[in-house]
Parts: structure tokens; sequence; C-alpha cells
């Protein structure tokens, strides 16, 4: 069993460059492309889940295979296969290389969960941000430039805090950055390294108020491209964060003040932009920063049950904020362009309804489970006034979802002008729309299915240490 | 005296006929998930240019009905000599954090969900009408009925909060989608103290969760840990900001009047009768049964909301020139009598109370319902114009004059035995607040009498736009809610057969609300001096 453990990197791997290669072949040999790389991500999921329950290292220790690695790994291909299945690649400039932007970010984020040091943890996160780089520039150069500038800054940040602590731990594994934590005391020459690198993260993940440099590249880029950005490249940062939180528990000082800054302002933020907003993207884009604020919270409990609720949240939330901006395809343009959905379009619509409701937070749907699982960690953890911001955000969050979905159900589509104008219905595809009930189906179905989930999530956490 | 024995008798009727015949472990979770399912499933069904509306509205009314018939095998199997909950559900749902997947009921709960089912079918009634995107409405009525019954079932804080926070959004899409003109405002208004009343819950239980050990939000063990005063005293304050802003209670009443004027009829027959009746079930499971300390600190405060509300409800009424308006805040006035019989903290105020939520859900629907009927076959809603329509809607002038004696609680109707054990019940313990809720009662019947004396027997406006009477679907959605109204009044103990003790077919909601009652009251039962000597 132990030899299948990297199957699913090894097939992200080799699907990504197939993909590649596969962009210059002629057009009618990519028809089924999207669905070939839909099976090959759902079979790398089936082995990640049937192989990874096995506890092993590889590569000298560089990888480690655990319950966190499971979770994590099985969340993102989950997302990844999902968003390749809703996507409309009619309306994606380059469907090869957006597939293979897709699986290669995914591969980032299984790098960052699998991880032992901080390379691992470096390596991981770039990657998935610099496939982000890559779609945003297909579609829009100067997006992808002014994302690169902003990564760079992200990347420079995250390198400096992580050289900073490696000089003060003396070692860049995380275990034994864990040990030396634990026999420290907290220290200014820890506290403001961590403080840069967890900023790098939070500027990766596009939080409030770092979001000045990745939305407009979000909103700009193609829909997959988004997802990248708002989904995958926000779960490697959150992983990352999870990781090294983990390895810096004995030393909560170091990282959990700022860590509830962060989360605060996130929470409310997101809430708050995304009732303002107008557009359905950006309003995802807010909503989904207010989801990643709560995962936050639950890291800054620094208590094991705190990482688990967050751990189960940041699979709710990978699935949603990835495949969200897939699923609304063309709908950047505005508002309008979602109206009438829910008639024309009946499954992808309900596939959206749910995503925005999730990451809002509302009952009985995966966002809520997860918030509230964080919430009850907050709450033994003493952290009443992060709790309360955490409601206000959620409350504005629902009605700035309930806005969106008036658009898709209540609103009379619009008229052929408007259409031709820019808010193009998405293409109906078998794939499109079983990948939209299934998207459906994993959102609804993850509270019903909470128990063992949260149970694996709650593992993850006490393999990265926590009791 | 008599009152006191209805209330604290624990009765023990003789098995109405029939029980016990057909009886189901997941009675609560069916009527819960059925509603659900339906309303999946008419999402399903193909309805291309509206071709199949009559089936969905069908649909949804003949689930009503499967739900009614359901909740009638509950009703005639509940065990009125047992004072736990019944009915009980229970699987693990996330261990983690100890929550489960908990229902039961107890006589207060049932008597809940024989209101929502009530509720339902006149809703569905209501809203025969809509002729806009008509599966959509009526799978958005049907969830909202499931969260209803699922608030009310749930025994489990996590199961609460999320059920109460459903409500939410079906209510929301359908104020925007099928609301009046200012449906906009009266939406986010919703929202907002809504979204405010489950964000108090929430930190309520966080609270509660927090300060009890962090093992379980299953209310047998989160409601029932030993807390200490200041924390009770939070978890308290939280829960009446939660109650306060579903009945609705002043100041935290700011979404009624717009939702109750401008929302869809059947959507504000749903809201006005049961799920804001969920604020004063939430008070009397949360804080009175459970955090006597807290509850008797707080009980002076929720008695001014009370009598605040009361009062504030009735001059606004007498001054509205908008006949929906008027009813909107007349229809505060039954919650605000439930909350006062909380508030008394006596057993034979507290059975008041239970049997309030009741009779104040289907007063309050029916002054809503009625106040829309006229409105919409009047053709205003202006109260300058509207005046002696008594001849011409005879109909409507009958409902009108019951939903007002049934607002006052005079003898013959339901609501007259639920007023009288709470004034009765609470004049011992709140003497102040008793005299302010009877004065607010007096300017609340002089609002209405003023409303009906111009609205029906004034003097005939000849300017005002053609009338015409309710219709025979009309007629049916006010007959039910008012024809209950005067059933529970007529047979509080159920209708027996002549000359013996035996129950015909219905073992009577006194009887049914007074399951569990006991157990909620035995904090507050005073001292018996004779026993001291």
């Amino acid at each position: 069993m132990r030899n299948y453990v990297l199957v699913p990197e090894a097939l992200v791997v080799a699907g990504a460059v197939l993909l590649v290669l596969l962009g210059r072949a002629p057009r009618r040999s990519r028809r089924w492309a999207p669905l070939v790389a839909t099976v090959l991500v759902a079979v790398a999921l089936a082995v990640e889940l049937w192989a990874g329950a096995t506890l092993s290292t590889y590569l000298g220790g560089a990888l480690v295979q655990d319950r966190f690695a499971l979770f994590a790994k099985a969340a993102v291909l989950l997302a990844a296969g999902l968003a390749i299945a809703v996507t409309d690649w009619s309306d994606e400039s380059a469907p090869a290389i957006g597939m293979a932007m897709i699986l290669l970010a995914a591969f980032g984020v299984m790098i960052v969960a699998s991880a032992t040091d901080f390379v691992g943890l470096w390596a991981g996160l770039e990657l998935a941000a610099a496939a982000g780089v890559v779609l945003a520039s297909v579609r829009r150069a100067d997006l992808g430039l002014r994302l690169l500038v902003a990564g760079g800054v992200a990347s420079a940040l995250v390198l400096i805090g992580l050289a900073f602590v490696y000089a003060t731990t003396g070692s860049a594994d995380l275990s034994t950055v864990r040990r030396v934590a634990a026999s420290a005391t907290d220290t200014l020459p820890l506290a403001i390294p961590v403080f840069l690198l967890l900023g790098g993260l939070a500027v990766r993940a596009g939080l409030p108020p770092f979001q000045f440099a990745r939305l407009p590249v979000g909103l700009g880029a193609s829909p997959l491209g988004a997802g990248i950005l708002i989904g995958l490249v926000a779960a490697a940062a959150l992983t990352v964060a999870f990781k090294i939180s983990a390895a810096l528990l004995p030393l909560p000082a170091a990282f959990s003040p700022y860590l509830m800054v962060v989360a605060a302002v996130a929470m409310v933020g997101g809430g708050a932009a995304a009732l303002a907003t107008r557009s359905p993207r950006a309003r995802l884009a807010y909503l989904a920063a207010g989801q990643v604020g709560w995962v936050a919270a639950g890291l800054a409990t620094h208590y094991r049950i705190g990482l688990g609720a967050s751990l189960f949240l940041l699979g709710a939330f990978v699935v949603a904020a990835t495949a969200g901006p897939a699923v609304m395809a063309g709908a950047d343009v505005g508002e309008f362009a979602l109206a009438g959905m829910g008639l024309l379009r009946p499954a992808r619509a309900a596939g959206i309804a749910l995503v925005f409701l999730s990451l809002a937070g509302v009952p009985p749907l995966a966002g809520f489970f997860g918030e509230f699982a964080v919430a009850s960690a907050l709450a033994q953890s003493g952290a009443f006034w992060l709790l309360a911001l955490g409601l206000l955000g959620a409350v504005m969050s629902m009605a700035a979802a309930a806005g969106t979905l008036r658009a898709i159900y209540l609103q009379s589509p619009p008229d052929e002008n408007r259409r031709a104008a820019g808010a193009r219905l998405p293409v109906l595809t078998r794939l499109s729309t079983g990948g939209a009930v299934a998207l459906c189906a994993v959102i609804a179905g993850y509270g019903v299915f909470a128990n063992p989930i949260i149970s694996l999530a709650d593992q993850g956490a006490e393999a990265l240490g926590l009791r | 005296m008599i009152l006191a024995g209805i209330a604290l008798a624990s009765p023990t009727p003789a098995a109405v006929p029939g029980a016990g015949i057909f009886t189901s472990p997941l009675i609560l979770s069916l009527s819960i998930w059925v509603p659900v399912a339906v309303a999946i499933g008419m999402n399903l069904i193909p309805n291309p240019r509206g071709r199949y509306d009559t089936l969905m509205k069908q649909i949804a009314f003949f689930t009503n009905l499967g739900i009614v018939f359901i909740l009638f095998i509950a009703y005639n199997q509940f065990q009125t000599f047992l004072p736990g909950m019944q009915f009980e559900e229970k699987l693990p749902w996330l261990p983690s954090i100890g929550a489960t997947y908990h229902l039961g009921v107890d006589g207060p709960g049932m008597t809940m969900m024989v209101l929502s089912g009530i509720i339902g079918i006149a809703a569905v009634l209501a809203s025969w009408g809509v002729r806009e995107r008509v599966r959509s409405y009526f799978c958005l009525l049907l969830l909202i009925q499931a969260a209803v019954n699922g608030a009310i079932a749930a025994h489990d804080m996590f199961v609460l909060v999320l059920f109460w926070g459903a409500v939410i959004i079906p209510a929301a899409l359908l104020m925007l989608g099928w609301g009046g003109p200012r449906r906009e405002a009266a939406t986010w208004r919703l929202v907002g103290y809504w979204g405010l009343g489950t964000a108090a819950l929430l930190v309520a239980t966080m609270t509660a969760y927090a300060a009890s050990g962090g093992s379980s939000f299953d209310m047998d063990v989160l409601l029932k840990a030993t807390l200490t005063p200041r924390v009770q005293l939070a978890v308290g304050a939280a829960l009446i900001v939660a109650a306060a802003t579903r009945l609705p209670l002043f100041p935290l009443h700011g979404w009624a009047r717009d939702v109750y004027s401008d929302a869809p009829l059947g959507v504000s027959v749903v809201i006005a009768g049961s799920a804001s009746r969920l604020g004063a079930f939430l008070l009397l499971r949360a804080l009175v049964a459970s955090n006597p300390d807290a509850a008797r600190l707080l009980a002076p405060f929720i008695a001014v909301l009370a009598a605040v509300t009361i009062g504030y409800a009735a001059l606004v009424a007498l001054r509205s020139v908008d006949l929906r308006s008027a009813a909107a805040h007349l229809a505060m006035v039954p919650g605000a009598i439930t909350v006062f019989g909380l508030a008394a903290l006596t057993p034979l105020s507290i059975a008041g109370a239970v049997l309030s939520m009741f009779t104040g859900g289907l007063a309050a629907a029916l002054i809503v319902a009625t106040a829309w009927t006229l409105s919409d076959r009047a053709q205003t809603r202006s109260l300058q114009l509207l005046s002696g329509l008594a001849p011409r809607m005879p109909i409507l002038t009958w409902v009108f004059v019951i939903a007002a004696l049934a607002l006052l609680g005079v003898p013959l109707m339901a609501s007259f035995p639920a007023e009288t054990m709470i004034l009765f019940g609470s004049f011992k313990t709140q003497p102040v607040g008793a005299f302010a809720i009877a004065a607010g009662l007096v300017l609340t019947a002089v609002a209405l009498a003023v409303l009906v004396h111009r609205v029906l027997f004034g003097e005939p406006n000849h300017d005002a736009p053609a009338v015409s009477d309710a219709s025979l679907r009309e007629t049916w959605y006010l007959g039910l809610l008012a024809g209950a109204l005067l059933w529970v009044g007529l047979f509080p103990g159920g209708p027996k057969l002549p000359g013996t003790e035996q129950p015909i077919f219905d073992a009577g909601l006194i009887n049914i609300m007074s399951a569990g009652l006991s157990d909620i009251a035995s904090p507050y039962v005073p001292p018996n001096p004779a026993a001291t000597q």
C-alpha cells in the first residue's frame, strides 16, 4: 500500500504535463480533454482515499503522508475535479493550459500538505501561485504581471519570515522547530519574522486589507483562473499557516494575536465588502475572504479542537471557492448575467446558489457546519469578541448571498442585446451539468456526512502533533 | 382554582379511540424532511412556461395535508401523563464538538407542532393566488415550514441554531420575489433583525457550551449544566435578544411593519403564525425551563419589554393610516402577552404562556391575513378610504371581528383561557406588570374598536374603489384560522362523550400542553405554608 501513496501526485503531474502537450494538438483531439482530466482527478482522489491512510515518509523525510495530508489532499483533489467538470470550456482562452494549471495548483497544495520542512512549504505555495499567474496571463497579460509583482512581494515576505525563523530556531524542519519552540520563550526576534511570514500568507490568500492586488486579477481572469486564485492559492496559503502554527504552537503569543486580528478584519471586512459590491465574482471573492477569516480564527485558538475545526472548514471552503467562479462561468460582467439563471440553467444555478450560501455560512450547508465548529472552538478558548465579530460578518455575508440568489431565481433573464454585451450563457454539456449536480451534492452532503469528515479533520490536527 | 387545576393537574385522560394504531420512530423527522424532499422533488419536475403550476400548488397543499396527518398521529399517540420528551430521535452528528441530531417534543413542543401544521395549510391556501414563478414560491414555503418544524422539535442547541437560521433565506427570497412595493426595505430589515437574533442565539449557545465544559450541545446537558450566575445572566440576555427579534418585542420590532405589510399573504401567515412564535418557545425552552436563576433575575426586564410592546403596538395601530400597518402592529400583541406569561414565572402563568403561543400564533396570523385580504378586496390599504364595508363584506366582517375578539381574549376564543391564566398567574409575582399589560390590552381594545368601527361599521365612503367579499378560497384559510381558535376555545380539554370522561377523538390541547409543564414550572412553585409549619 505504501507504494501507492504518491500515485495521486504522479497522476496529477502526469496529467498536467500531458495537457500542456495537448495544447499543441489539433482542436478536435482536445474535445475529450475535460472529461479525461475529470476522470484522472477522480481516480487520483479515489487512490488518495484508498491508500492515503498509510502513514509513511518519502524522499528522505521531505514529504510525509499523515491524516492531515490525507484530508488536505482529498479536499483539493475534490475541488479541482469539480472545478474542471463545471467549467464552461468554451469560455476559456486556452482550455488545455487551464486544465494543466489547475492540476499544477492542486499539486502545489498537495506538496504543502505533505511538506515536513520550510522548503517544501515554500515550493508548494509558489507552485500553486505560479499556476494562478500563468492562467491569469493567458487572458490578460497586464493582470498576470500585476499578480506576479504582488506575488513577488508576498513571496519575499514569506521567505524572509521563514529565513528568520530558521535563523532563530536553527532548523528548517518543522518537527525540530516545534521541539526548539517548546523550550524557547516568546521573543521579539521570533515574533517579527512570524509576523512577516503570516503577512505574506495573508497577501497570498487575498485577505482584507491585502486584497488590493489579487482581487482585480481575480475579477479579470478566466473563471478557472479566478477559481485557482480565490480557492486553491488561498488553500495553499492556509495549509502553510496550519503547518507553521502547529510548529510554533508552544509559543502561541508569536502568532495567535496576529491571526486573531487578521481573522477579525477578514470576517467583518469580507462580509461588509460582499454586501457592498454588486459584481457576483467580486462578491464570491469577498465571501471567500470572510470564510478564510473563520479558518484563521480557528487557527488562532491554538488548540487541537480549533485547528481540527479549521481544517474541517478548509475542506468546505476550498470546494466552494475553487468551483464557484467556474460554475458561474461568464457572470463576471455583472449581476445581470446571473439573472434568470435558475430558469435557463437550473443545475448550474443551483450550484452557484449553494456555493454562495455555503461561503456565507448559511445553514444547513457545508460552510455553516465548518463555521459552527470553529465558533465552538472560539467559545471554548474564550475568544468571544472574535466570535461576535465573526457572527457580524456572517450576518452581512448572509444578506449578500441573498442578493445574488435573488438575481438567479427571481429576476428575469436579460434581453439578447445585453447577452451579446458579454453576459453569455454557459454552454450546456453533460459533463458540466453532472459537475454542477455533484457540486450541489458535495456542498449539501458535507453536513450530512459531517461525522466522518470532522473525525478525519480532527485526526489531521492530531497528526500535526497537537493533543 | 379551576385554572390552577387545569395547569397543574398532569391529567391522565382515557386513551383516545384509535391511539396506538400507527407509530413511527421517525415521526418528527418526517415532519421536517418530507417538506424538504418534496421541495427538491418539485424542482426536478419540468414545468415549461408554468404549465404545471396548478400541480405545484396541489403538491404543496397535499404535502401540508400529509404533514398534518403525521402530526395528527403524533398528537393522537402523545402520552399526556409523561413529563419528559416524547418521539425522541437521537443520532450522533458531530461527536468531536458534541453535536447530536436530537429531536423530541414535550407538551409545549407538541402544541407548537400542531400550530405549525395548521398554519402550514392556511399558508398554502392563502398563497393559491400566486401566479408568478409558482414552483419556486411553494418550494421556498415548504422549506420555511420544514425549518420551523425543525426548530420546534430540536433538542440539541446545534440543531436548533441550524433550523432557526435556516428560516431566514427562504423567507427573504419570498419577500424579494413576491413582496409588495417596499419589499427591498422589508427584506433587508428582516434579514438584519433575524440575522442579529440568530447571532445572539449562537452567542448564547456558545457561552453556555464553553461554560459547561464544551462537551455537548444536547439540551439535556447544555441547559442543565451548573453555570455561574454571571454566565447564566449573559446567556439569558442573549436569548432575550434572539427571542425579541423573532417575536418581535420592542425595540427590536423594526421588521414587523414592513414584512407584515409587504410580504405575500402566505408568507405573512407563516411568519406571524408560527415562525415568530419560535421566539417565545425559545425563551420557554432555554431560559424559563433551564436557567431559573437567570429567569428570575431577568423576569422584570422581560415584563417591561412585554408591557412596552403592547402599549407601543396599540398606540401605533391607533394612529396608523394604513390597514396592514395597523394589523402588523396589532399582531405584535399576542407575542408580548405570551412573553409576559413567561416572565411572571408562576406555574399558572407559564401554562397560560404555552397555550398563548398557540392561540397567539393563530390570532396574529388571522389579523394579518384578514387585513391583507380585506385591503386586497377593497383595492386600497388606506384607512382614510376604507369605511362602512360591513354590508358589502359580510364574511370578512365576521372574520375581522373574530380576529379582534381573539386578540383581546374574550370568552369562547382560545385566547381567553390563555390570557386569563397569564393574568391570574402574574398578579402575585408581577403586579405592576400585570396592570400594565391589562392597561395595554385596554389600549389594544380601543385601537381595535376604532379600527373595526371605522373600516366596517362607519359611514360608507362612496369615493372608495369598488369592493367585494372574500372568495371561497379566502374563506377557507380565514375560516381555518378562526375555526381553530373557536375549537380550542370551546373544547380546551377536548370534546367528550356526553355524560362520560371519554374523549371523542381529540385529547384536548390543554391536556396535551400540560405534559412536561410540571417539570418546567417546578422551580417556580411557591413554597406551601402548610407544609413548612
